[in-house]
């Protein structure tokens, strides 16, 4: 299954979710406005944003914790509009796991299967499965306060995947643990749901998490989906500033659009000229100023001809990478950051060295500015 | 430096009304132990005689009427306070919230002698209830509800409710929501998750407001006094009859500390009884 490109796998298997024109207000505020979206069966898909973007909205709206005002979701081709929570064969887990602290772990784990009426054997034999999918085994008798933060999130993941659920929604699951553990979390996760190809929605406003976990990403803010692609596509073909700036790290570079052909325009960026795609710019006509997003490791240094010039400012040092921060009075905040391989900055770019800056065609993304 | 500058300033006044409060139980328990000398306020010889006379029937039947009364609006208090609390917790409307809080606690603000006088009004012969059967034409005599144990109860439950209400929403607002929606999620209905999350994890609560009510009521006076009417007996007005109608002072003072015994007795029985509970929805 890991095999087929997600992008690929997503327009060939069947739908796991169907999010049509959902809207929900809270008062005055409209939380999500009008969101569409179709999940694959099997599909790990990340709703990213930022705090307040509609993101866990949505994700309750799914779970059927809250009603929408608008529109309509379905779960494997059933409209959940007049389905009860209980009833819709999701499984959560909870941003703080929410797990039963008066019951032990198997019994946290046994839950769902004991609300189902499921014979009490084939209880315990799900339930010792389901804590050994998690590498949990020796943990059943228990009792939550008594593990670490990341073993009660594989509990609580062994909670929500034990019904067999037709989706898995996770919200923000790994906030609560520190940054190693987070990692090793993570992979573990992505793991087990390849194993399970349980339909996955996983709420984050970690850019990197997203990144690396997800099959597909939603992007949201201000309660819209402003981008939905693969973590490449949003990475290197934002549609959206917003989705530019939230996804990684940006240089933007204020210029010109000169004129268009086809799906490709040229813009003047000060002397230079560079190419990018169209279809960012629709509506914009030659002339127009436009906002160049640059990632700073589309960033080079040039011999002497590059489209910038600047002078180093400083370099912050990341183990893997540096980033070299140079002084470019034509950027935005007079300011770009350049990524370069951890071994060879500071000697080759000494701070107060003049230097000219280049990037690949391609690698820059324009979009209508918004400064006036 | 002495870390903590005040604190025998602050602790002083404490110390000092326990002090007092030991010394006054202390009075009651050697009078518990004297003889009664009848005709005299002062109290004879050392003698075990008044607790010998707590068996008799008689005051033995106060006792078991005692408990009773003050299981039963502990009890009642508990059914009519938990739904209360839970929507004074979870509800969303400040106005509703407002309501709620005002309905509930109001009746701490009145003393027990006006809340039980309103009861009276409410009770009697010729009382509000009564009225509006009789105008319905719904009986043809009074209801008797003064003077019995119905009444007594109905005004203990008001008058223990307020104590009931705040003690279970301070232990219901502990509970996060996310346990009823997980529980929710995994295929509980509103019942079952009530029932097998939120009822269990509010059981501290629950020991804590039950007994806090028996121990309230056991101690009550007012309310049986005035709604008993001298036909509805429990320990305290018994206490009050023997003490300052007959100033029989050890015998009353035997039976309040038989009566504190037994408080302290029933509480540590209804603790353990209640721990099981605490596991509903564990097996």
């Amino acid at each position: 299954m890991s095999s087929i490109p997600p992008d690929v796998a997503s327009q060939t298997r069947p739908v796991g979710v169907q999010i049509d024109g959902v809207t929900k207000r809270f008062g005055d505020a409209t939380a999500l406005h009008e969101a569409w979206l179709k999940i694959g069966q099997g599909e790990f898909m990340t709703l990213l944003g930022p705090s307040g973007c509609g993101k866990t909205t949505l994700l309750n709206l799914i779970a059927g914790f809250l009603e929408a005002d608008g529109g309509e979701i379905f779960v494997s081709g059933s409209l959940m509009t007049e389905t009860p929570p209980y009833d819709r064969e999701i499984g959560v887990v909870f941003q703080n796991y929410a797990l039963f602290p008066h019951m032990s772990v198997a019994k946290n784990v046994g839950y769902g299967l004991r609300m189902r009426g499921v014979p009490k054997r084939e209880i315990e034999q799900r339930v010792a499965e389901a804590l050994a999918l998690v590498k949990l085994a020796a943990f059943g008798d228990r009792k939550p306060r008594q593990l670490s933060g990341g073993q009660q999130q594989r509990v609580a993941l062994a909670r929500a995947l034990v019904i067999r659920p037709k989706v898995l929604l996770l919200d923000e699951p790994f906030s609560a643990l520190d940054k190693n553990l987070r990692g090793s979390m993570q992979v573990e996760l992505k793991e087990i749901q390849r194993k399970l190809g349980v339909t996955t929605i996983f709420v984050t406003h970690d850019q990197s998490e997203a990144l690396s976990m997800s099959d597909r990403i939603a992007v949201m803010s201000d309660g819209r989906i402003r981008q939905v692609g693969t973590p490449d596509e949003i990475y290197r073909r934002p549609l959206d500033p917003f989705v530019a700036a939230f996804v990684g790290d940006v240089n933007v570079l204020p210029a010109r659009l000169e004129r268009r052909l086809g799906d490709m325009a040229t813009v003047a960026l000060g002397e230079g000229r560079v190419q990018v795609r169209a279809e960012t710019l629709d509506g914009l006509v030659p002339g127009a100023a436009v906002d160049l997003f640059v990632r700073p490791d589309a960033m080079r240094f040039a011999d002497a001809d590059g489209v910038l010039a600047g002078t180093v400012a400083t370099h912050v040092y990341q183990g893997s990478h540096v980033d070299v921060l140079v002084d470019v009075p034509a950027a935005r905040g007079g300011r770009v950051t350049v990524r370069v391989p951890g071994h060879e900055a500071p000697g080759r770019w000494p701070a107060g060295a003049h230097v000219s800056l280049d990037f690949a065609a391609g690698d820059a993304v324009a979009f209508a500015s918004d400064a006036k | 430096m002495n870390k903590r500058p005040f604190l025998a300033l602050f602790v002083t006044p404490a110390v000092l009304a326990a002090l007092a409060s030991a010394a006054a139980l202390a009075a009651i328990l050697q009078y518990a132990f004297r003889a009664y000398v009848p005709g005299s306020l002062d109290p004879g010889g050392f003698s075990l005689s008044n607790f010998e006379a707590l068996l008799r029937p008689l005051y033995a039947q106060v006792f078991v009427q005692t408990v009773w009364i003050c299981l039963l609006t502990a009890f009642i208090t508990l059914v009519v306070a938990y739904p209360l609390a839970f929507a004074l917790v979870r509800t969303r409307n400040v106005a509703l919230k407002s309501f709620l809080l005002i309905t509930a606690v109001t009746p701490l603000f009145l003393g027990e002698v006006v809340r039980t006088y309103s009861w009276i009004i409410v009770l009697g012969n010729t009382g509000f209830i009564n009225s509006i059967l009789m105008g319905l034409g719904l009986v043809e005599r009074p209801v008797q509800m003064m003077f019995t144990t119905f009444g007594v109860v109905v005004a203990l439950v008001h008058v223990t409710l307020p104590v009931m209400v705040i003690m279970l929403a301070a232990a219901l607002s502990h509970i996060d929501v996310d346990y009823e929606k997980a529980a929710t999620s995994l295929g509980a209905g509103p019942v079952k998750a009530f029932l097998t999350v939120t009822l269990p994890l509010s059981m501290p609560g629950v020991v804590a407001g039950v007994s806090t009510a028996f121990a309230w009521t056991f101690s009550a006076f007012a309310t049986p006094q005035m709604i008993g009417g001298g036909r509805v007996s429990m320990i305290s007005t018994l206490v009050y009859q023997l003490g300052f109608a007959s100033f029989n002072f050890p015998f009353a003072a035997a039976l309040s500390i038989t009566g504190i015994a037994l408080t302290f007795a029933v509480l540590a029985m209804a603790k353990q009884a209640i721990r099981p509970l605490e596991k509903i929805g564990a097996h």
